[in-house]
């Protein structure tokens, strides 16, 4: 019966690259291993065709607002960090501390032409206590054989997850070979409900 | 004493033996060797406390040595004694001692030294250079390197001189004790020698001095042994050094010492004896002899503490190992005496111990192990043979069996039969252990005989028959009564069975005979009856059976029962006096010897030692780790002995071993994979036991020596017979469990899964051999053989099976067939989803945030629970429990009742379907861009400047369109300017003369000049100058909200004014599908404002002004508010829906046609109003939408050739490209979502026939029919039905089914009537006030064309000018589709000759021919006629529900009802509908006149079709009858229905209200 509220935004990022950035988020509150596919985002579908992304955990119940989205592109003309200040608000009302919410960011750029790639992944819990919290979320992004690395240098495109669990469970990781993009910022207010009632001071 | 101290005296006796037998052949040789040794023995002093030393302390630990080495600078083992210890050994005898010895053994040394010159001379030249070394390093060597048995060093100086003294004067008693045989004198050579090396017998009466006098010879010994090498180095030190001790240290003992005799030293004393009591007090001090008593519970356990009984409290207790409780009660006692801590004792008193570790099952040596199961098993058959054979005899002796002779037969017999089986089994046992022990013998004498013919032995194995002897006697005895039993026994069965048979042969010997004396007595009546009856014979038939004279059974002869059972005891049993045979296997054969062997076995050798193994650990198939490569014994085997700890994160799955071997430097070859099962959880570090997995390897090897090699035929004969074929196989030895972490918690992987409990219970080893591995699958067995074996459920050891047993039992082995993904997540949970779901708050966050209609905007949500109304939830609820519940009572008619539900249905699938398009947001609807002003802009601008301030004519300018995201109630408003009306319905003259007194007489001349045909001239005359025509006024009402302009005069009057309503969307909801959904309707209203002079004395009208306003209706005009959404605006004049007719009012068109105002307009009748309605701010209109829907249709799956689809497009392109705003249609989408081309739904569909037959002769009227049957189908616009998503189109039969459509269905329906009454029609697309984009059908007449609005069912001519179709895109007839490219587009203007290429771009043309489409239409329309019936009971029940809102409507007044009138009227309102409201104005005005005279009369008849009841209700509120307040006021209300085929209803309401005139 305990309620979250994640109030914030994503100010935007720093260290990439590339220039033209955009950014595709998620907060999930599933635990690993559940995948279901994303039915109904087209925004995120428009590029990336049929995304998979975590089914809901049990706990957990959004109660209003929209748990992914995609930011716009920013193209920074002053100084090296790209604002992009998308609001998110969520509204979660919760049974247990499991599976408490992440936040899973995608950052990608746009090229002149237009094309997306891939500029890092990254991910981070929502903060558990109440306030405002700045956070930095450093991303990193598959970098694949040299022979990729090359095409991506000329023609765009490189390794990308094929699901995106990857991002949160370190399981496979192992076996990746990546290279660091740059940082994430985002502020997030927090207001909790109802959690003392249950013995979760805070 | 001291357990260390007999260890090292064992040692050294065995050392001692050792070198007595091996040495025996070298003493001789190197006796000169030991001569010096004994020279040296003086030096021993440090050495025999060194051993000493080593009595006390630790006996190895070489730690200790080096750092002796190192502190003390000992330069030689002689000074040391003495110069660390310089008073003492002076003040003992010791020294003395020590001293007369020295001496003898310098004398000794002398004399050998002469016996042995030569000797001597050839060592000395190698130890020579040795002396040169430092003392230390030397005595590095000497004393401390070579030997570690008697090095061992103290470093504290204080024990070393206590033991030193000690073992000094133990040295001297000993000395005295050897010497006693030859007092004067000093001792032979020999006798010194033996001294030193002998091993004395103990001395009873120094027990405790013999095992250190002993030790310290050992000691000696092995230092001799030590100093072998070395001998020759102490010689003259020792000397030397000895010489050096004697002067200054030991000098005075020495002096003293060489001339006392042996008498000084000794004293002759009484034996020591201490009385028993005293020696009894004295162990009672010391001793402690623990009472057999049974120790009071209380003692053991904490003070007030009762003893805990686990066990019943459900605690497991292993079962306690069997102790006699003596035992346990001395060892309490003990624990009480010795630690009073109590911690030895458990909760129960008792103390504590480990379960029984004693194994049910039998553990056996490796060797020989099947002969010693057949032993083992041998003995119970012969326990339980005797045994059953005492319950015989036993139960024979009737005196001491009680029971009843019967069960005790019954009982024996059973014996009985068991002995014999038992004897049975016993045979052969006994017959297998012979032949065993014959085989092993056999084996074994091959293996002898290979040996010896090999002439090597390669293994240790030996096999010894230990002969056990047996007294002869006895033993025979015992075989003689063991075989006189059986004999006896077997006797006794043959007796019994002879009895048996005897039995048997007696009755049957009696039969025999009966039928003999039968057959006798027949054979003499035969011989009497044959003369008789001589046929008798052959009546008698052969006997059955001639019955055999039974042969009585041989009695069973002894002789041969004994000679029987002798010869199997022979065969089978060890013959007595013959020895037990008990075959021993050892390890202790001596291998032969490399050089001894031949060379091919030296060979074979060698390749085994270049051989070498390891093993690969495998986990989970992974490799962890691995042994060392260890080559590979003689005997063929490994020794790893290496434990691999691992620590696993995965499931343990599988363990492997895979056994490499190595040969020399090349490669390594997989011999054999080793499965090894993951131990148990029980099975823990220390715990393990080994256990053997055998291997082999399929691998061929051949070999060039006389190895046998691997799957190779060889043969162990000399002739090559019997060939075998062996494989490499082996025996991994190994142990595999579970570690015990620091704190001593095993390191287990947890238990809970269930199949893991499953499969440690499959391991189970009582439970596979009760009911077999297969028993274990099945759970019910399972579950039985635990409830039968009654496992003990506490027991840790048996809590996964009796977990699955609890599982198997209590739910017909029910199994959970899901996986708990978060197994603890019920624990965590704070609430249960049960608490979660109640929740009303969050239902309603979460209702709202789906958007559902009932919730969507709700603005604040309430914080609490308690806040929140129940019935918050009661509509939405309703409506989801009514989903499929049709609902007769807000819409009467069951049929519209179902469409309506079947409509709410598709809309509902529909905006599912299309609920992806309203996240769709255009770059237009989030940001607003101004145009950036460009150069011709600038101009525009500038040229602005000369334009004048104010324009005659001016124009209106586009405003700032504003995106609905951000708006709020109150924020919209709609206006509506009023501008003109021409044609209002002027009042009759009655009003006037109304005025007038009221006479009887007047109301009959009135009823006379109640033709208006042949007043009106008259009228006409006098009106404009005397009397007010008409005042009218226009009321707008929108949303209940109602503003009125003000009160104009004239039948044509010019209101200019600007009414300003609020607009408020539902739900607060001002997003494009919530605007686009919205179904509110703007009325305006026409009325007349009719003042009356309610005076009722003439005399006050000059002081005073009393009149009554009364407002008459007069029309309305009805606008959807989705049209003005969508249009933006609405400007334009349109025709005032009148009722057919109006009491009391008349057009007076011969004015408005005599005066010559507009010809043209005198072509259509009826009033018309110019409005303009537009919004405050101007919506953005969901056009996007539309866009987004049309890229969504696009993916939509069609049926179209794809040639055709693409033709569509580019027409459609090429259309918009040079006409961007007119309409071009050529796919649409079908109600099942498919996209269909258009020309599909046109073709001729016959109308009801009963409309066709109305009017055989006049094709004019039949058209107009059916247009008013099509526009009598009730209209709903698509844009509300389906959210403004998109058009679909519904065929004509669903149309029909539906009774429910837009302006195409309409327009389809009519154009396919159209064609089907042979005319030339068209599907006209365009735009139209007030609806919009709209259909409109066109028709050919001879020579005109002809403008149908199918939803009105009224036609127009081309060239009428109120004509709502402003202009025309596309004309689309079955076959084709043309495209309006002329230059204008409002049918007035244009051409519609569509033959004209120039004017009409068609669709297929000679480039793409028409290719035949087929339509989607149905072959013909089935119409049913309506239930006349039912329409009646509708309009009866329309009819009750208007009266009750009319009723509802004036609470504050009463409401009469003129039933009089109403029936007239009922009657007139049939009339009505056959004239479709034509021409019957004036007869039905006189006839009201005729019949109710009295009363003032104002009223109308309501024409619709009938969808629903609201729309009726709000017609009829919208024409403010019920607003009368006149207190004797009385209504009259009456309602027809006229139905039509397929259920289409006309519904003619006709209200009136009536004032009586007094």
């Amino acid at each position: 019966m305990a309620e979250v509220h994640v109030i914030g935004q994503i100010l935007g990022a720093t260290g990439f690259s590339e220039s033209s950035l955009f950014c595709k988020w998620g907060i999930h509150t599933a635990s690993v291993g559940l995948l279901l596919p994303c039915t109904f985002h087209h925004v995120l579908r428009r590029h990336l065709g049929p995304l998979l992304v975590l089914g809901p955990g049990a706990a957990w119940k959004l109660l209003s607002g929209v748990r992914e989205g995609q930011t716009q592109v920013d193209t920074p003309q002053v100084g090296d960090m790209a604002y992009w200040s998308h609001p998110i608000d969520l509204h979660f009302a919760t049974k247990g501390l499991q599976g408490w919410p992440r936040l899973h960011l995608q950052v990608w750029s746009q090229d002149s032409f237009g094309r997306c790639q891939l500029a890092g992944y990254g991910f981070c819990h929502v903060p558990s206590s109440p306030g405002t919290h700045q956070l930095d979320c450093p991303t990193w992004r598959p970098l694949g054989s040299w022979r990729e690395q090359l095409a991506r240098a000329f023609v765009g495109g490189g390794p990308q997850l094929l699901h995106g669990d990857a991002i949160y469970s370190g399981a496979d990781r192992y076996r990746l070979h990546t290279a660091a993009g740059g940082t994430v910022h985002l502020e997030l207010g927090l207001l909790l409900r109802h959690f003392d009632r249950y013995g979760v001071e805070c | 004493m001291n357990p260390q101290e007999e260890k090292v005296k064992i040692i050294t006796e065995e050392f001692i033996e050792n070198d007595e037998d091996a040495d025996v052949g070298r003493q001789k040789t190197s006796r000169v060797q030991r001569r010096k040794r004994k020279k040296q023995l003086p030096t021993a002093g440090p050495d025999e406390m060194v051993s000493e030393k080593s009595h006390l302390g630790d006996q190895q630990e070489p730690g200790h040595e080096d750092p002796n080495a190192d502190a003390r600078p000992l330069s030689m083992p002689t000074r040391r004694g003495p110069r660390s210890l310089p008073p003492i050994p002076s003040a003992s005898r010791t020294g003395f001692a020590e001293f007369s010895m020295r001496e003898r053994m310098r004398e000794k040394l002398q004399a050998a030294r002469s016996k042995a010159e030569s000797a001597l001379l050839q060592e000395i030249p190698t130890p020579r250079p040795r002396r040169l070394r430092s003392p230390s390093e030397k005595e590095l060597e000497t004393e401390f390197g070579t030997e570690p048995g008697g090095k061992i060093q103290t470093t504290q100086q204080e024990d070393d001189s206590q033991s030193y003294s000690r073992v000094k004067f133990r040295d001297s008693v000993r000395k005295i004790k050897s010497k006693t045989p030859v007092p004067p004198g000093f001792p032979s050579a020999e006798e010194a020698y033996n001294f030193f090396t002998f091993n004395f017998d103990p001395e009873p009466e120094e027990s405790e001095e013999k095992p250190k006098a002993k030790n310290r010879d050992g000691a000696n010994q092995e230092e001799g042994e030590g100093e072998e090498e070395e001998a020759p180095v102490p010689e003259g030190i020792d000397k030397t050094d000895e010489e050096v001790l004697l002067d200054d240290k030991d000098a005075v003992d020495f002096l003293l010492g060489l001339d006392r005799g042996a008498e000084d030293i000794v004293a002759v004393r009484p034996a020591d004896y201490e009385s028993v009591h005293i020696r009894l007090q004295k162990e009672k001090e010391l001793l402690f002899i623990p009472s057999r008593r049974t120790v009071p519970t209380y003692k053991k356990l904490p003070e007030n503490v009762q003893p805990r009984f686990l066990e019943d409290e459900g605690l497991y207790i292993g079962a306690r190992l069997e102790v006699p409780r003596t035992n346990q009660n001395i060892m309490e006692n003990r624990l009480l005496m010795q630690e009073p801590g109590r911690r030895w004792f458990g909760d129960d008193g008792r103390i504590l111990a480990l379960p029984n570790p004693i194994k049910p099952f039998p553990s056996r040596p490796l060797v020989l192990t099947q002969e010693q199961d057949i032993k083992a098993e041998l003995e119970t058959l012969y326990k339980k043979l005797q045994a059953l054979r005492n319950a015989v005899q036993v139960s024979l002796n009737p005196a001491k069996t009680p029971k009843s002779l019967d069960t005790t037969r019954r009982a024996i017999n059973e014996y009985k039969s068991e002995i014999r089986q038992t004897r049975k089994l016993r045979d052969i046992e006994q017959e297998k252990d012979r032949t065993l022990l014959k085989t092993i013998i056999k084996v074994w004498k091959e293996m002898k005989s290979l040996r010896e013919f090999q002439r090597f032995t390669n293994t240790p194995l030996k096999l010894v028959l230990r002969k056990e002897k047996v007294d002869q006697k006895a033993d025979e005895e015992a075989y003689e009564a063991e075989i006189q039993a059986e004999i006896s026994e077997l006797l006794e069965e043959h007796r019994e069975e002879y009895e048996q048979r005897m039995d048997e042969y007696r009755s049957a010997h009696q039969q025999w005979k009966a039928w003999k004396k039968a057959q006798r007595t027949k054979k003499k009546k035969k011989k009497q009856g044959v003369e008789e009856h001589p046929d008798d014979e052959m009546e008698e038939p052969y006997p059955e059976e001639d019955p055999v004279k039974p042969v009585p059974p041989e009695p069973t002869n002894q002789a041969v029962i004994e000679q029987e059972v002798r010869e199997r005891a022979a065969q089978s049993r060890r013959r007595p006096g013959e020895p037990m045979l008990v075959p021993e296997l050892s390890l202790a054969g001596s291998v032969t010897p490399n050089d001894q062997c031949p060379r091919v076995e030296v060979l074979r050798r060698e390749d085994v030692k270049r051989r070498s193994v390891y093993l690969k650990v495998l986990f989970n198939d992974k490799e962890v780790s691995r042994t060392n490569s260890r080559p590979l014994g003689a005997d063929f085997r490994v020794h790893f002995g290496q434990i691999f700890n691992l620590q696993i994160v995965n499931w343990p799955e599988s363990l492997t071993l895979q056994v490499y071997e190595t040969v020399g430097h090349s490669g390594t070859t997989l011999l054999a994979e080793v499965f090894l099962p993951i131990p148990e959880t029980t099975v823990v570090t220390g715990r393990a036991p080994l256990e053997e997995v055998e291997f082999s390897s399929n691998q061929h090897v051949t070999l060039d020596h006389e190895g046998v090699g691997s799957g190779v035929p060889f043969s162990f004969e000399a002739d090559g017979s019997n060939q075998l074929t062996l494989m490499t196989s082996g025996k991994v030895s190994n142990s595999v469990s579970w570690a015990i972490g620091e704190n001593g918690i095993p390191l287990i992987p947890p238990l809970s899964q269930q199949n893991i409990g499953f499969r440690s219970a499959l391991k189970r080893a009582d439970a596979i051999s009760s009911i077999g591995t297969s028993g274990l699958t099945d759970m019910k067995k399972l579950a039985k053989w635990a409830a039968e074996s009654k496992l003990d459920p506490n027991d840790p050891n048996n809590a996964p099976l009796m977990q699955l047993i609890l599982v198997a039992t209590s739910g017909e082995s029910y199994v959970p067939d899901f996986f708990r993904l978060e197994q603890l997540q019920q624990e965590f949970n704070f609430v249960s989803d049960e608490e979660l779901n109640r929740s009303k708050r969050f239902r309603l966050l979460r209702l709202r945030s789906q958007e559902v209609p009932e919730f969507r905007n709700y603005k604040q949500i309430p914080v609490y629970d308690r806040e929140i109304m129940e019935k918050v939830f009661q509509d939405y609820e309703k409506r989801l429990r009514d989903r499929n519940v049709i609902e007769t009572k807000d819409h009467i008619d069951t049929h519209r009742a179902i469409v309506a539900k079947y409509l709410q249905q598709v809309r509902e699938s529909v905006i599912n379907r299309f609920l992806i398009a309203k996240h769709h947001f255009l770059l237009a609807d989030l940001i607003v861009e101004e145009e950036v002003p460009n150069i011709s802009i600038l101009g525009l601008r500038l040229f602005k400047l000369a334009e004048q301030k104010r324009p005659l004519r001016p124009r209106r300018k586009g405003r700032k369109k504003v995106t609905v995201q951000n708006l709020s109630d109150g924020d919209i408003k709609l206006l509506v300017n009023i501008i003109r009306a021409y044609d209002i319905p002027v009042r009759k003259p009655i009003t006037s003369k109304f005025q007038q007194p009221p006479r009887s007489s007047r109301t009959f001349s009135e009823k006379q000049a109640a033709s208006p045909t042949t007043h009106s001239p008259t009228h006409s005359a006098d009106y404009p100058l005397s009397q007010v025509l008409v005042r009218p006024f226009v009321e707008v009402s929108f949303q209940r909200t109602i503003c009125h302009t003000t009160t104009a005069d004239g039948p044509n009057p010019s209101w200019n004014e600007e009414l300003e309503l609020p607009f408020r969307a539902p739900n607060g909801d001002y997003s494009t599908t919530s605007l686009q959904s919205v179904k509110d309707d703007v009325f305006i209203n026409i009325f007349d404002e009719v003042l009356y002079d309610v005076l009722e004395d003439d005399r006050e009208r000059a002081s005073g002004i009393h009149t009554r306003i009364e407002r008459h209706w007069l029309g309305c005009v009805k606008i959807p508010f989705s049209t003005i959404y969508f249009q933006a605006k609405i400007d334009g004049t349109f025709k005032i829906d009148t009722p057919p007719v109006l009491l009391g009012y008349s057009k007076e068109r011969s004015v408005v046609a005599e005066r010559g105002f507009d010809p043209v307009r005198s072509l259509s009748e009826g009033s018309y109003i110019t409005l303009f309605i537009t919004m405050e701010p101007q919506l953005v209109p969901g056009e996007s939408v539309r866009e987004k829907t049309s890229d969504m249709l696009k993916k939509f799956d069609s049926q179209e050739d794809e040639k055709l689809l693409q033709a569509t497009e580019k027409f459609q392109a090429e259309c918009a490209l040079k006409f961007p705003n007119r309409q071009c249609l050529t796919t649409v989408i079908d109600i099942s979502g498919k996209t269909v081309f258009i020309t599909r739904y046109l073709k001729p569909l016959n109308p009801p026939q009963e409309l066709l037959n109305a009017y055989p002769n006049n094709p004019q009227a039949t058209a107009e029919l059916v247009a008013r049957y099509v526009s009598l189908i009730p209209f709903l616009p698509d844009t509300v039905s389906f959210a403004g998503i998109c058009d679909l189109w519904s065929t004509s039969d669903q149309f029909l089914d539906l009774l429910a459509g837009d302006e195409e269905e309409h327009a389809v329906l009519l154009c396919n009537y159209f064609l089907s009454l042979g005319k030339k029609a068209w599907l006209m697309m365009g735009n139209a006030i007030p609806e919009g984009p709209t259909a409109y059908v066109l028709t050919r007449e001879q020579s005109h064309y002809l403008i149908w609005n199918p939803c009105s069912g009224h036609f127009y001519g081309q060239f009428d000018t109120f004509c709502p179709l402003k202009s025309v895109g596309c004309l689309i007839g079955p076959d084709n589709i043309w495209f309006n490219i002329q230059r204008h587009d409002s049918p007035l203007r244009i051409n519609f000759d569509i033959t004209k290429p120039k004017l009409w771009k068609s669709f297929f043309s000679r480039s793409l021919p028409y290719p035949g489409l087929s339509s989607v239409q149905p072959e013909e329309l089935i119409y049913q006629r309506t239930d006349k019936a039912a329409a009646a009971e509708l309009q009866d029940r329309i009819e009750k529900i208007l009266k009750e809102k009319i009723m509802d409507w004036r609470p504050r007044h009463l409401t009469r009802w003129n039933r009089y009138c109403t029936s007239t009227l009922r009657h007139f309102l049939p009339l009505l509908e056959r004239s479709q409201g034509e021409d019957v104005e004036d007869d039905h005005r006189a006839e009201l006149l005729k019949q109710l005279g009295d009363y003032r009369f104002s009223g109308f008849p309501l024409h619709m079709p009938y969808s629903e009841l609201k729309p009726l209700i709000e017609a009829v509120y919208s024409t403010g009858v019920h607003n009368i307040d006149v207190p004797n006021v009385e209504f009259a209300l009456a309602v027809y229905i006229h139905p039509y085929p397929k259920n289409v209803l006309s519904v003619w309401i006709y209200v009136a209200s009536l004032i009586r005139n007094r």
